[in-house]
């Protein structure tokens, strides 16, 4: 039971430190607000079951498309504003949105929001299920990326990482695919949300607070940013340690804060990252075949 | 009707009166931003990272400057001593953390604000570890009493908050318009790499940087210690990303941008907690003022073109 | 194919590395600090611990309140081991760190029902990781006490979940009685943390003021990190002008609301909550704090033992005074001794003593009993500080405020 639930929370960040992947990892884009995201889905699903009697599975997809076309007017704005500008503003609209949750009474303000369990065929689902539905999510997620890295939009959104002006010199629709990165970004963090909100029964503001925008991307990048087993990896990392290390739970913080000084300054591309460490070892051991990844 | 317009006379001076109150509580506040900020600005116009870990220099200062301040019994010894102390352990974090991280081929800009959110994390937690989590009493004996004009209160601590404005942007001034080093920040923070080709030491100017900017920090950390009364190890939790605001909103890099950021903010957040109420919550105000900022203006109050 | 066989490879290595290791780890026990020196050599059952569980923020942005819990906690079972445990078995204190952050709240909740093997839970954690654990434990049918955390959720997650604090209304109301009765205001302003507790606590003062003949002038909320107040008081002082401030806030706000008014020249009667009962609060208002009236659970000048022995004790261990906090959770474990000196550990039998319990003296006063919401009942203490100390100046015992 215990190992189930641990799984589903970290399984839960696993999506969330994919979508940011896609903004962050594959376009580039300096988005250190995820949370907020994160919450609208989790809030918008949580309304719509819980206040307005919606059936579950249908808040999910809806969450899904809420928190993209939010995310789609962040990629609008992304436009305007640029990186380091940027980055400010994704942290701007976290406060803002954690404010307007911790505020209005629709989301139940300060009291937070209770959310309904819900079921599956009539029947009440309990933690195995959630942590069946988090796993296949994730499986659909892997694929869908993996489908993104050898595309075309994949190609663009590399291309726009590299050099944003080259690339727009060479006809890549910059727009579209920034609002796309974004939009898509955003709504599978939505999804998470939506997920994360019905599991936990229980959702209050400060549950997407700046501090976990800086969890989802700490797991991005100790896990290696750019790549789909990078923010797998930091997820799974981050999201046990402090079970595995209950007993120094004392120190928690500054064994957290002092992994991430040496993890940027030894293995900034992280984990297993392209060109880290351990992946330089395991394609020693597994032979020639050195790929290069399309996003790395 | 002559004695409706004294009333109406006597009700207009109140409220001007009330107004100038809530101007001054303002300005005050938006001092103590600017200064806090301005460690980040000196960071990131040589650096161009935006270092979160500035808030550790804050709130150590304001914890070396309590502890200073206990054994002399000196307020500007234990300002000063603060400041110095903080900006050498600036120096070594740059030289031993940030220069090996920025001297790496190919990395991401996340990757330095990470590690300055990790040294962030560290130090915040390291104080609470050695000295407890709860707040802590920073009374201090103050030369001066409260001034009342009038219905205008002005309390002993703002006056000190002034003093020392005045002293640390002089100190500031003085040092990048008047000095060898100061002149050679600039040229940096224009162009490092003409800089670099004219000469300039690099790695005086980014020490440079550290000592004035955590020593800036520490500075505020501890005028808002002696301010409130009070330190205790997640104070520098709302200045980390309230000073990325107030930095970002006054052009990135621009040491008058950010005073005057930090005093728009200031004043923004204390007009409307005054006037409108509490209908938003008040970090929210620093950041909904950026963002529609940045919307009209992509680059900030004052571009970075300008200097001092 | 060999790429993606590599990458998957990878990925289940570093899986079932984490997966090994984490089944591997233990919980963090902390056997009680002094512990018998000798355990006789009688059957297992008589002398095996009694283990109990118990969060608290220990670290994270509640790091003080999670501190003095934790350390009343770690007292509460010194001492009843000192005194030879309960009935010859030792006292075992379980004791996690949820950093006040829900997901964690979740996981300790899951290990303490399935893994830990403990008997009954003690919460010394906010509402937010309270309300989220209560329903896990009710699910395994394991009494669960919340030391201070009062959102209404808590005890609704079912019956064996009890709320050792009265609830923000009844606290509410409570100085709602001090502010019109007591004090006679008549024209009251009250300044809110935004958080559920301001919020109850407010609601709650505002609707006895207003049935009672006075009037609320002025609401103003602010956030948890909020410390400059100047210019809501100046607004106050300049155009409110009320005979009484009511405020619903943590030490770290009541402390610059005290100073701050002060400073301006706003000299009104301030009343405050358990919220900001705490050394900190007197450490640092200092000499404007004097004349703070606060409603709460804890009596300093109270003759009983129970009260004189805890404050003594804490004292001596932790060289530091207990506040609110620390009390509540003090509390929590008492009753749960005592329930089990009486029943033994069988959850059924604890969770029906304690709906039972009647009158109890415990270091937060009388413990009149259990309401059938589960939320404990008992006089509201109104203190006073006078001389840099808390002190006595009213309480009220009043069935119509302290019952919901």
């Amino acid at each position: 039971m215990y190992a189930i639930v641990v799984a589903t929370n970290i399984g839960i960040f696993v999506l969330l430190a994919l979508s940011l992947n896609i903004i962050a990892g594959y376009a580039g884009q300096s988005s250190i607000g995820h949370a907020a995201f994160f919450g609208i889905g989790a809030y918008t699903s949580a309304v719509l079951t819980s206040t307005l009697g919606v059936n579950f599975w249908l808040s999910l997809p809806i969450a899904f498309v809420v928190t993209g076309l939010i995310g789609a007017l962040l990629g609008l704005a992304s436009m305007r504003v640029k990186e380091d500008f940027l980055a400010i503003t994704t942290i701007g609209i976290n406060f803002v949105v954690v404010a307007i949750f911790q505020y209005a009474p629709i989301f139940g303000a300060s009291l937070g929001m209770s959310v309904s369990k819900p079921s599956l065929f009539g029947i009440k689902m309990d933690n195995l299920m959630f942590l069946i539905l988090v796993g296949a999510l994730i499986v659909a997620m892997i694929i869908f990326m993996r489908i993104i890295e050898k595309s075309w939009f994949g190609l663009a959104l590399a291309s726009i990482r590299n050099d944003e002006a080259a690339a727009s010199s060479l006809g890549v629709n910059i727009v579209k695919f920034k609002v796309l990165a974004f939009a898509v970004g955003t709504a599978v963090a939505g999804l998470a949300g939506g997920v994360y909100a019905h599991y936990m029964t229980f959702i209050y503001s400060s549950d997407f607070a700046f501090l976990v925008s800086i969890s989802i991307l700490s797991m991005v990048v100790i896990g290696g940013i750019g790549t789909i087993r990078g923010p797998i990896v930091g997820a799974i990392i981050l999201g046990i340690a402090p079970e595995l290390f209950r007993f120094i739970s004392d120190y928690r913080m500054i064994v957290y804060g002092g992994l991430l000084v040496l993890m940027m300054l030894f293995q900034p591309q992280g984990i297993v990252g392209n060109g880290s460490f351990l992946v330089n070892k395991f394609e020693a051991l597994f032979g020639k075949g050195r790929k290069k990844s399309v996003v790395s | 009707m002559a004695r409706l317009q004294q009333i109406d006379h006597i009700f207009r001076k109140d409220v001007i009166s009330l107004l100038l109150q809530q101007i001054i509580n303002g300005f005050m506040i938006g001092c103590v931003y600017a200064l806090t900020a301005m460690g980040g600005t000196l960071i990131y116009g040589i650096l161009r990272i935006l270092d979160i870990a500035n808030a550790a220099a804050y709130v150590v200062g304001a914890y070396l400057g309590w502890v200073i301040y206990a054994t002399t019994g000196n307020l500007a010894v234990a300002f000063f001593l603060s400041m110095a102390l903080t900006g050498a352990i600036g120096v070594l974090i740059q030289k031993f953390i940030y220069m090996p991280i920025l001297n790496k081929p190919n990395i991401i800009p996340i990757v330095p604000l990470i590690t300055s959110v990790g040294i962030f994390i560290f130090t915040g937690d390291f104080i609470r570890l050695l000295v407890g989590p709860e707040i802590k009493d920073f009374g201090v004996v103050l030369p001066f009493s409260v001034i009342n004009l009038g219905k205008i209160v002005i309390n002993p601590e703002w006056i000190l908050i002034i003093i020392m404005t005045v002293i640390l942007l002089s100190l500031l001034w003085f040092v990048l318009n008047k000095t060898k080093l100061g002149l050679a920040w600039r040229a940096t923070a224009g162009d490092s790499e003409i800089a670099e080709t004219m000469g300039v030491n690099i790695q005086k100017v980014m020490a440079l940087s550290y000592v004035m900017g955590y020593g800036f920090a520490s500075a505020a950390g501890m005028m808002i210690g002696v301010l409130y009364s009070s330190i205790y190890p997640t104070m520098g939790d709302i200045p980390s990303y309230k000073m990325l605001a107030i930095i970002v909103l006054g052009g990135l890099g621009n040491p008058i941008g950010t005073i005057a950021a930090g005093l728009v903010i200031g004043l923004s957040e204390t007009l409307i907690s005054a006037y409108v109420g509490s209908v938003i919550p008040r970090d929210a105000i620093a950041f909904l003022v950026l963002i529609t900022i940045l919307l009209v203006k992509p680059t900030g109050l004052i571009s970075r073109k300008n200097s001092i | 194919m060999k790429k993606r066989f590599k990458t998957w490879l990878l990925i289940s290595l570093v899986v079932i590395l984490g997966i090994s290791m984490f089944g591997c780890s233990q919980p963090a026990e902390t056997p009680a600090a002094e512990e018998p020196s000798s355990e006789p050599a009688a059957p297992a059952e008589s002398s095996e611990p009694i283990r109990i569980g118990f969060f608290a923020p220990v670290t994270g942005a509640a790091a003080s309140d999670g501190k003095s819990a934790t350390q009343s906690a770690e007292l509460a079972v010194k001492l009843i081991n000192d005194g030879g445990g309960i009935n010859g078995r030792p006292v075992e204190l379980v004791k996690y760190d949820d950093g006040l952050d829900t997901k964690q709240a979740v996981n300790i909740a899951q290990k303490l029902t399935t893994k830990d093997n403990v008997v009954a839970v003690v919460s010394g954690s906010y509402s937010g990781p309270t309300r989220v654990a209560a329903p896990i434990f009710q699910e395994a049918g394991m009494p669960m006490l919340s030391a201070y955390a009062i959102h209404p959720d808590v005890t609704g997650s079912g019956d064996f979940v009890f709320s050792q604090s009265f609830s923000g209304a009844v606290q509410g109301r409570a100085g709602g009685v001090v502010a019109v009765d007591m004090l006679g205001a008549k024209r009251i302003s009250i300044l809110a943390v935004d958080i559920d507790f301001g919020k109850t606590l407010s609601e709650a003062f505002t609707a006895y003021v207003e049935a009672n003949g006075a009037e609320i002038v002025s609401v103003d909320t602010f956030g948890m990190p909020e410390s400059e107040f100047s210019p809501v008081l100046t607004k106050i002082k300049e155009t409110v002008k009320p005979d009484l401030l009511y405020i619903a806030c943590y030490p770290s706000h009541g402390t610059e609301i005290a100073r701050q008014s002060k400073r301006l020249g706003l000299d009104v009667q301030i009343l405050g909550t358990e919220g900001i009962d705490s050394y900190q609060f007197l450490e640092v208002a200092k000499e404007d704090a004097e004349g703070v009236i606060i409603t709460t659970n804890m009596n300093r000048d109270s003759e009983s033992d129970a009260v004189k022995d805890y404050i003594a004790g804490y004292k001596a261990a932790y060289n530091m005074l207990p506040d609110m906090v620390g009390a509540s959770t003090y509390d929590a474990f008492e009753t749960l001794f005592k329930v089990i000196a009486e029943v033994g550990t069988e959850p059924v039998a604890m969770r029906d003593a304690i709906k039972e319990l009647k009158d109890f003296e415990t270091v937060t006063g009388k413990l009149i009993e259990y309401a059938p919401s589960r939320v404990a009942v008992k006089p509201v203490q109104i203190q006073i500080v006078k001389d840099g100390e808390f002190h006595y100046y009213n309480e009220i015992t009043d069935d119509a405020i302290i019952r919901d």
